[in-house]
Order: C-alpha cells, then sequence, then structure tokens
C-alpha cells in the first residue's frame, strides 16, 4: 500500500494568469501558499483481485480501468498502463469544490502514488507536470496550472508561467514571524456554496481577449504583493487582495453574486483590510484579511449574512500555512 | 601573537558574513516540511563534520524543544549516521570506506526524509555516494560546504557553501557550525513562540 497526499492552497493575487490563452502572450504570475488542509490518496495492490476500484464520494468497482467513471482516475491508469489488480481511495480534509484548489490537489497526490506504484520516484516538479498533463491534456478541464504548482511545491510561492509553457516556481523565504503574523490576520469562510471551477473559467477563457489589460495587471502586481509579504505589512495585502478581487469580479459575470457579494461587503464593513472569494469564484471559501482586534466583528458580520441566506453549510475554516508539499508518508508496497 | 589572534578573528568574521541566506532560509523551509510530515533527518560528515553532526543531532532532537518539552509531543527525529562505530567499521572493513554512509542510509531512507551531508572540500568520496544515494530517491539534500564548494555543492538541493580558500578547515567548520546554531536558534525561537503564543 501507498499513501500520498497533497495541500490545499490558497491564492492571493494573479489567479487567472494561468490560463494558457492569457500566459502564451504575457507571462503569467501567482502568488498562493500551501494550507494545513490536505488531500489524501491511498493505493492499493490486489493481486489475488483481479478488478479496479476507486473509492471516493461513491465507490466504484469495474473490471477494466477504462469502465471508471471517475475522469482523472480513469485517465491516469490508462496512460499509465494499469487495467486491473488496483485499488484507489481518496480522504480529505475538506469537501470538493472549496475554491482552495483540492481537485489538483487530488491529482498531484494521485500521481506521486501511481508513480511510485511503478517503481518511479518523481520529483516536485515532476508531480506538478504530471498533474497538469493529466487535468489538462488527458482530462480535458479547461482550467489552469497553479494549483498543481502550488499543492506539488507546498510554502508560499510565487509561480511563473512563462510563454513557452515552461513554469519558474520561486519560494518567499518567510521567517516564522512573518508567516505566523499573516495567519492571525487572516479569516478564511466556506460559504456552503459549492460549483465547478470549470463552469467559470469556460467563460473566463472566452474573455481573455476583452479582459486582455485586466490580467496584466493582476499578473504585474505579483511581485509588489511578495514585497509586502516578506515586509510583513498585513494592512497592504488586505488592500491589494481587495483590489485584485475586484479585477478578478470582473473578468466573468459568475465570478461573484449578490449572496458572495453579501458575505464580502459584510466583512469589508466590519473592518477587513481587504480579502476575496478562494479559487475561481461563483462560491467556494471567502477569505479576509483583518487587523487582530477586528476579527470577531468580521466573524459576526458574516456569519449573520450566510445565517440570512440560509447557508447552512457554512462554516469557518481555521487555516495555517504549511511548507509541506506533495509527499509519499507511506510505501509499502510489495510487488 | 595579537597578529595572529587578529587574523583568525577576521577570517572568521568575513566567513559567517559570506553566509548564502538565501539557502540558509530554503534548508530552514525544507526542515520546517520534514518537521509537519514527521519525516526523519540523517546527518553526516568526516572527522571535524561528524562531530558537527552529532551536535546536530542533540541540538535538533533536544535543545529545540527544551523549554517546553511536555507541550511538544511531536518533535524533529534527527539522527547520524551510521549509528555506532561498530557498524562504521563493519562497512569500511568489508565494503569500503568509501561506502560507510552510503549503506547505512540505504538501510534507513524513506521518501519523507530529509539528508544533511558536510564534507569541507565538498570532495570527500564517502560523503558524495551517499548524496547519490538520497538524489536517487529524491530525497532533498541540504548540503554545508567549504573551499569550492566542490561534487557535493554541485549535487546539493540546498548549496550552504562558505567560500574560502582551499585547506581552510577550521574556517570553515566552525562557519558550519554556526550555521547549525542558527537553526537550532530559529526552531528553538519559533516553536517557544507557538507554545508562549498559542
Amino acid at each position: 500500500m501507498i499513501i500520498s497526499r497533497a495541500p490545499l492552497r490558497i491564492s492571493f493575487v494573479g489567479g487567472g494568469t494561468d490560463l494558457a490563452d492569457f500566459y502564451h502572450r504575457y507571462p503569467g504570475s501567482v502568488i498562493s501558499t500551501a494550507i494545513d488542509k490536505f488531500v489524501y490518496v491511498v493505493i492499493n495492490r490486489t493481486p489475488l483481485i483481479h478488478k479496479v476500484s476507486a473509492r471516493y464520494s461513491v465507490s466504484e468497482t469495474v473490471d477494466f480501468a477504462d469502465e471508471l467513471k471517475h475522469t482523472r482516475i480513469k485517465a491516469a491508469l490508462i496512460d499509465m498502463g494499469i487495467q486491473k489488480n488496483i485499488e484507489i481511495a481518496s480522504f480529505a480534509h475538506l469537501p470538493a469544490k472549496t475554491g482552495l484548489g483540492s481537485s489538483s490537489s487530488f491529482s498531484v497526490a494521485l500521481m506521486k502514488g501511481l508513480n511510485a506504484y511503478v517503481g518511479k520516484k518523481i520529483d516536485k516538479g515532476e508531480a506538478a507536470e504530471a498533474a497538469s498533463r493529466l487535468e489538462i491534456e488527458l482530462v480535458g478541464e479547461p482550467i489552469g496550472r497553479q494549483d498543481q504548482y502550488a499543492a506539488a511545491f507546498g510554502g508560499f510561492n510565487v509561480i511563473k508561467f512563462n510563454p513557452d509553457d515552461t513554469v519558474t516556481v520561486e519560494p518567499v523565504l518567510l521567517d516564522y514571524k512573518k508567516r505566523l503574523g499573516l495567519e492571525s490576520h487572516t479569516l478564511v469562510f466556506f460559504t456552503g456554496i459549492t460549483r465547478h471551477a470549470s463552469s467559470i473559467l469556460t467563460e473566463q477563457k472566452a474573455n481573455i481577449n476583452k479582459k486582455f489589460e485586466t490580467l496584466k495587471q493582476m499578473a504585474d502586481s505579483v511581485p509588489e504583493f511578495r514585497s509586502r509579504l516578506v515586509q510583513g505589512d498585513f494592512r497592504g495585502l488586505g488592500t491589494m487582495l481587495h483590489e485584485g478581487w475586484l479585477k478578478k469580479k470582473s473578468l466573468a459575470s459568475n465570478i461573484s453574486s449578490g449572496v458572495i457579494d453579501g458575505l464580502y461587503d459584510a466583512g469589508m464593513n466590519a473592518g477587513a483590510w481587504g480579502g476575496k472569494i478562494a479559487g475561481a469564484g461563483g462560491g467556494g471559501c471567502v477569505m479576509f484579511l483583518a487587523p487582530e482586534d477586528k476579527k470577531t466583528a468580521v466573524r459576526e458580520a458574516v456569519k449573520r449574512v450566510a445565517a440570512a441566506n440560509n447557508l447552512t453549510d457554512f462554516q469557518e475554516i481555521p487555516v495555517r500555512f504549511v511548507q509541506s508539499g506533495a509527499e509519499i508518508l507511506f510505501n509499502g508496497d510489495t510487488k | 601573537m595579537k597578529e595572529f589572534i587578529d587574523e583568525f578573528s577576521k577570517r572568521s568574521i568575513e566567513a559567517i558574513q559570506s553566509m548564502p541566506h538565501k539557502e540558509v532560509a530554503k534548508a530552514l523551509n525544507i526542515l520546517q516540511a520534514v518537521y509537519e510530515r514527521n519525516g526523519r533527518v540523517y546527518v553526516f560528515g568526516n572527522g571535524g563534520s561528524w562531530a558537527i553532526a552529532g551536535h546536530w543531532v542533540t541540538d535538533f532532537n533536544k535543545t529545540i524543544f527544551s523549554h517546553h518539552l511536555e507541550e511538544h509531543s511531536r518533535r524533529f527525529r534527527v539522527s547520524r549516521i551510521p549509528s555506532s562505530a561498530e557498524e562504521l567499521t563493519a562497512w569500511a572493513n568489508d565494503v569500503g570506506y568509501d561506502m560507510i554512509f552510503a549503506r547505512p542510509l540505504e538501510n534507513v531512507l524513506e521518501d519523507t526524509d530529509v539528508v544533511i551531508a558536510i564534507s569541507s572540500s565538498g570532495n570527500s568520496p564517502n560523503i558524495i555516494k551517499a548524496v547519490e544515494v538520497a538524489k536517487r530517491h529524491k530525497v532533498p539534500v541540504i548540503g554545508l560546504s567549504g573551499f569550492d564548494g566542490g561534487k557535493l555543492n554541485e549535487l546539493a538541493d540546498v548549496k550552504i557553501l562558505v567560500p574560502t580558500p582551499k585547506g581552510d578547515y577550521e574556517i570553515v567548520e566552525s562557519t558550519h557550525d554556526t550555521i547549525m546554531h542558527l537553526m537550532t536558534r530559529y526552531f528553538k525561537e519559533y516553536f517557544n513562540h507557538l507554545v508562549e503564543h498559542p
């Protein structure tokens, strides 16, 4: 048996510039961090059971990999030439579609684990590439590449998407005081509204020409965010998040909604410096940076709006930032 | 006598000031990650570097946590390899001196681990052989070297080179000790902070 894992992530600014239609014309750039919520993938070799099992929110058992419904597991197994005698299960700290990149974290953990299964050790860059290829080329998701890299590398990174399709990952070397300082100003709430990133990204992709200048500004704001982060200017970071969110909202009609705006405005009116919707938008998590003495007020204000809108799955998600990336936690596989 | 002492002090200070900040920061991040996943750290070197490796084990396993030992149920798991003089002489006598680190490392190394290799020249064959084992496992290697860095500085993922004239062992080793202590102090303050500011 093999157990692999990869963290979820929070992206701060630059999201959307990781789409190929943009970065083929202008270098994309995103700054993000891994958080202490993980997706775990367990892979078991079953020499005496001539089936393929995939266990996630449902449980599938079929004779051959190409009969699976789970698109990513199916595509990965076919690509790697694994047809049967295998069980794959996934576990996670959070539900899917929270905007924290969990589907790519799953893909990274899956590719890290499957490579170990065939006796191949892959590094962080290779795991990110394998997951990107799986999702974008093999499954045909209309997504970008920031999440695979954020999950594979872990920690705070500036991830650059070059026009020649290469990706450069520059770690932001923060000491623990800055890291814990940022944590103590961060509030993350799961709205309880879920959506597929791909539905939003399809419209966003179609708008790339029209929104090219906005996306360029978003990519160009990454170095400033990085330097404010290194200086520990949390208020400035909050302001930048707010400006970034306003830009992002303009990229596609369904990134925000009346309810999301209501939650966001409540937090801002209660004293947050700034915030954003994590991930592609349309639901998922809303996050804020706020002064420590305003955190309770922000929490209460956002909760009230959630209750008024009957968001029954709404909850605060406490986050810590982690250095961990894609990892094989256990490899007891014997052929 | 004063001249000799002044000269040594001056060279020591210059070596400490030449410490590669970015690489030291990267090493701290890698050690943070190995702590998070509860992996192990294996450290080794020859002679004076072997002594630094032993000191590293002591400070990371105990000193870092000693202000709040009971509060930290998870602590660093650092070991120097090989684990005893008996094992060292067995590998050296039966397999070869160049394999005294590589072979014991092969026994214990897992994907979650990190390797710290210390070599002033960066060219000790037994150090390089062990680093190659870690590279094959895709396990991160933090390399502490001196002089021109040698092969260790080329191979290591984190390249902590203290550049000095060739043969400047005293300066390189004491700077490596300082770097080890910098990391000890960083994590000691970090873990103290976690307990004192929950």
